[in-house]
């Protein structure tokens, strides 16, 4: 399997060429093109398997029920993604390590990478973001996507990255998820929401915007759903 | 302090470095990432009633945060805009002043002053609130749009859709007018525009946010 992105960095798409006999796993209703013999296999879980649970704890996390397996003809194919909000993409090979990915970043991956979900405890509920994370693990590519820019930062000893513009990060680093402010009132009133602590070494991909805020600035100007 | 702007001219982000003992104040949830050992602190944006006023009649927040680096290292901050678009520096000396629409605000040094004028009935009627907020040097201030930036000079009078309108020169007078005849404004799709008048520099983005929101409702339900 292998990944070119093309448009970076607004309106990025990946092209994932498939040999004969691989196939990747990719969001629901990520596939924008591929070729006419590519087969697809709709699981709550791995290619052939079920995992219901999983898929339950999936949805729960704002992902879709559903993944779709992609697998080539004789002959291999390619398969065109791509996320619903402008901005770029990552992808990373993982080779026996953990990446983390928020919910909502994560788009495609190579078949032989195992896809779990991490609850992140309640502490999360008050940030209105998403309250599990992806749990990515084996060997094989990674495709992430972005709201805007992303922006890799390097860490070693400590850094803050507001959760609502965490992509993805390895899981070397440790990370609570806690308040901006010294006291609960004051954080609420920063605007700034829950922000993710990571401190040891290891990179994290933080994107440039946060869908959640511009949805808040889009709400004003929106009409009232109807009854 | 200083700022290198990225990602412009479609996800504009700004990567500021804070000295020893400098404070920035930026809009409340502008904050992507930091270093750890940055203090923030939530204050009225100038005042209770002044920010009572710039909240409920100026479409701004009510609060916004100070970045203090109180520690003796170098550290950095990258502060955005809700909304994805350009991203501009302006440095105002000292009594040199910007007005800025609701929204456009991201991020100044601190020393730099919120002030709130009147902007008139006019103002309102054309959806653009009772006040307007201009911001006075000395300092750097750094502010936004939905779309890119165009900086255009005006002498003597020129037209802008109220919605497009960012920031402007304090010597600029704005006044809500019909886009044309009363046809053509209604139904041309127009509505209300705004003429601005005087000499000096004024900023427009090429895109807004009521127009993309004009665009969703009809297909929400």
């Amino acid at each position: 399997m292998n990944v070119e992105l093309v448009h970076r960095p607004g309106n990025t798409a990946a092209k994932i060429n498939l040999n004969p006999g691989e196939s990747m796993t990719a969001q629901a209703g990520a596939m924008i093109a591929m070729s006419g013999d590519m087969q697809i296999e709709t699981t709550t879980h791995k290619k052939g398997e079920g995992g219901f649970l999983k898929a339950m704890k999936r949805l729960l996390g704002g992902e879709s029920f559903f993944m779709n397996h992609y697998t080539p003809g004789s002959n291999g194919g390619h398969v065109y993604v791509a996320p619903t909000l402008n901005g770029d993409m990552q992808d990373y090979d993982l080779n026996g390590d953990t990446l983390v990915v928020q919910s909502g970043s994560f788009l495609a991956a190579d078949h032989n990478v195992d896809i779990d979900v991490g609850w992140q405890g309640f502490k999360n509920l008050f940030s209105g973001e998403s309250l599990f994370w992806l749990k990515m693990s084996g060997t094989g590519k990674v495709v992430f996507n972005a709201f805007g820019n992303i922006y890799p930062v390097d860490i070693d000893g400590e850094y803050i990255v507001d959760t609502g513009h965490i992509v993805a990060f390895q899981e070397t680093l440790n990370y609570t998820v806690t308040k901006v402010a010294e006291g609960w009132v004051s954080s609420f009133m920063s605007g700034e929401g829950l922000i993710c602590k990571f401190s040891g070494q290891g990179r994290v991909w933080v994107q440039s915007h946060n869908p959640s805020s511009f949805g808040q600035s889009l709400t004003p100007f929106l009409k009232p759903r109807r009854a | 302090m200083n700022a290198r702007i990225e990602g412009t001219p479609s996800f504009g982000n700004i990567h500021i470095t804070l000295e020893n003992g400098e404070t920035l104040i930026a809009e409340s949830d502008a904050m992507s990432s930091m270093d750890t050992g940055i203090d923030i602190k939530t204050v009225f944006n100038g005042g209770f009633f002044k920010c009572i006023i710039r909240k409920f009649l100026g479409g701004e927040s009510l609060f916004v945060n100070r970045f203090t680096n109180s520690g003796d290292k170098t550290k950095s901050i990258v502060i955005v805009q809700p909304t994805p678009g350009d991203v501009r520096e302006i440095e105002l000396k000292e009594g040199q002043s910007i007005c800025m629409q609701p929204g456009a605000f991201i991020a100044c040094e601190d020393g730099v002053k919120f002030k709130l004028k009147w902007a008139g009935f006019a103002s309102f009627i054309g959806r653009e609130g009772l006040f307007k907020i201009e911001m006075e040097g000395p300092g750097k201030v750094w502010y936004g749009s939905f779309g890119a930036l165009v900086e255009r000079e005006v002498a003597g009078d020129f037209i802008v859709d109220s919605s497009h309108l960012v920031a402007y020169d304090p010597e600029l007078k704005l006044k809500v007018q019909l886009a044309g005849g009363i046809f053509s404004s209604f139904f041309g799709g127009e509505g209300l525009v705004t003429r601005v008048e005087g000499n000096g520099k004024l900023v427009l983005q090429t895109r807004s946010l009521s127009g993309i929101a004009e665009w969703v409702n009809p297909r929400l339900w």
